[in-house]
């Protein structure tokens, strides 16, 4: 029995815990690096002899030259105006196009639905060239707000493809009762329908902000000046193009700003999770 | 009973819409192309149009803060004489293939390891997603950190233990480039395939497993031969939509080696951004961009395709 017991134990401990351990220590480590040289004065950095893994004397020095010597608080605030922004624009049009394509009949619906995938899929690599040339045409090439206009044009297409397919799942019963109550078509819509799809909604308004916090290539692109930067590219510009590099700073402007996202992710795992196997996501 | 009100309430609604067709967007017709009519104007102004705009511009000799001149295929066949645009495509071909060939083996043993009951399991997910969900930005700069040819700590580490007696050339040795480049996109994306893999290798259903275990099949042969075929449908979309987003990478590649060492890492979106904005060339950026078309045009119809045939 005793020995029986002891063999249970070695399997668990085989298969999953000992590959399972290994695997969640790569996947940690990068960020386990990233918070500790925050922390680090910079003859810490710089000494592999001591103990190159741990901290001995932390500081936050790092993140105090984050807003004394670079912009570091102008671009977070940058980086919030234009996520919420572009979030809450795009949801109200994805919303209202998710359901006309889930749920309205109407000659070309299905055709949308396609188009809409496919725009979903063009890459940003293909279009920002042209849109640059737009946002020109338009005088907001350089200014920050360059990004409220180009940034939906992918997220759009993201959550319509999301909520269309949470729509789908919504029973249409309670609104046809809705409807036999007086209530118009629209009304049903957003007085019945709209409120069971809020865990649908809250999902694309999760990865929203998550895409446009990240986003790099048109930030880089449509925005000039420093006091216009957002998060990822007053990071990398101040930071990191210059001969010397100050991995402390940059750790720690990366550590500051993981947060938000990380703290969506601790309260809403399951919504992540959900809108990632409902395979509206691209890997 | 219950069915019976329902289908009641059906036939009366349907009765009411009848009668109040008169109300103009009560109808679905209008209704839709009016709710459809936001998404459709601002894609068309800011995607459809813009790709308008990039097949004239990849026709044209336009630079930067110059007048565009038509200049037909030109474009088109200065890059095809060009060796550093072959290169291009080999890189990112090979970018790409090795890329979802390690997302796949590796997203499958992973979702593999975790179909089953263990104390812990929530919270090793919750770590496992991780890389994935905290923005490739920041963590790419961790790793451009980890991988510094000259502060390396995996180098460190591994002199350390006496593992090694030189550095490892992470970023500064081409093929070492490419694979660092690769194991990145890697790292990011296992927990993406693990999870989706997983979510559909838990719809299986339990008989045939057990029908399989009765059978006297190992895990092994369990998970090639009733396991892997039925999740197939699953795998071929993420793969699809995977490569989509890999052939077409900027952000990686831009942050950890700029397509260097001597474009060792030069993948399609590094050379569009490298003619357009450092040369100026933006004609010959959006012929760049353009030359993805075939494949992301053929990755795409694949996609459409295999959804339909799913749904």
């Amino acid at each position: 029995m005793r020995v029986s017991r002891l063999r249970r134990i070695l399997q668990l401990l085989l298969v999953p815990y000992l590959p399972l351990t290994l695997l969640l220590l790569a996947m940690l480590f990068p960020f386990y690096w990233m918070v500790l040289t925050s922390l680090k004065t910079l003859g810490e950095v710089f000494d592999y002899v001591t103990m190159p893994l741990w901290v001995l004397k932390p500081t936050l020095s790092n993140y105090t030259y984050l807003f004394e010597k670079i912009q570091f608080g102008r671009w977070y605030l940058n980086s919030i105006w234009i996520t919420v922004l572009t979030t809450v624009f795009s949801l109200v049009v994805s919303v209202l196009a998710g359901y006309a394509i889930a749920r309205l009949k109407f000659r070309g619906a299905t055709l949308i639905g396609v188009l809409v995938f496919i725009t979903y899929l063009v890459p940003k690599t293909l279009l920002f060239i042209p849109v640059a040339q737009v946002l020109n045409n338009v005088g907001m090439l350089g200014n920050l707000n360059a990004l409220a206009l180009a940034y939906p044009s992918f997220l759009i297409p993201f959550c319509t493809w999301l909520l269309t397919g949470y729509f789908r799942t919504i029973p249409i019963d309670p609104e046809e009762c809705a409807m036999v109550d007086g209530c118009s078509r629209f009304g049903a819509a957003m007085r019945i329908t709209l409120p069971m799809a809020v865990p649908g909604i809250l999902t694309a308004a999760i990865f929203a902000f998550t895409l446009s916090w990240n986003e790099l290539l048109y930030a880089l692109v449509f925005v000039t000046g420093e006091s216009n930067k957002t998060l990822p590219v007053g990071l990398i510009n101040s930071l990191a193009q210059r001969d010397f590099f100050n991995w402390g700073p940059l750790m720690a402007g990366a550590t500051l700003a993981s947060i938000p996202v990380a703290i969506l992710y601790f309260f809403f795992m399951d919504r992540f999770v959900g809108g990632l196997t409902a395979g509206a996501v691209k890997g | 009973m219950a069915t019976k009100l329902s289908t009641n309430t059906k036939q009366i609604s349907g009765l009411l819409t009848g009668i109040r067709n008169t109300r103009w967007l009560d109808r679905e017709g209008p209704l839709g192309y009016l709710m459809i009519s936001p998404a459709f104007l601002f894609l068309a102004f800011m995607l459809a149009y813009p790709f308008a705009i990039s097949i004239y511009l990849s026709l044209t000799d336009k630079r930067l803060g110059a007048d565009p001149q038509f200049i037909a295929w030109d474009n088109f066949a200065i890059l095809f004489n060009t060796s550093r645009f072959w290169k291009t495509v080999t890189n990112s071909l090979v970018y790409t293939v090795g890329s979802l060939l390690l997302k796949f083996l590796g997203g499958l043993a992973v979702a593999q390891l975790l179909n089953r009951e263990f104390i812990g399991k929530r919270l090793a997910t919750a770590i496992l997603l991780l890389p994935w969900i905290i923005p490739t930005v920041f963590s790419t700069l961790a790793w451009w950190w980890m991988l510094d040819p000259a502060n390396s700590i995996i180098n460190v580490m591994l002199k350390r233990w006496g593992l090694i007696q030189n550095n490892l050339p992470f970023l500064t040795d081409p093929a070492w480039a490419m694979g660092s480049l690769i194991i990145l996109n890697t790292w990011r994306g296992v927990p993406f395939f693990a999870i989706t893999f997983l979510a559909a290798i838990q719809t299986v259903p339990d008989e045939l497993i057990d029908a399989s275990k009765i059978d006297g099949a190992n895990e092994w042969k369990r998970f090639w031969s009733v396991i892997f075929p039925l999740i197939v449908p699953v795998v071929v979309i993420v793969i699809l939509i995977s490569t989509i987003g890999t052939i077409s990478d900027f952000e990686l590649p831009y942050l950890l080696t700029k397509g260097g060492p001597r474009d060792a890492t030069m993948v399609f979106g590094i050379l569009t951004f490298d003619y357009s904005m450092n040369v100026g060339r933006v004609g010959l950026g959006a012929a760049v961009s353009l030359t993805m078309l075939p494949a992301l045009a053929l990755l795409v119809v694949l996609s459409l395709v295999e959804l339909r045939r799913q749904t």
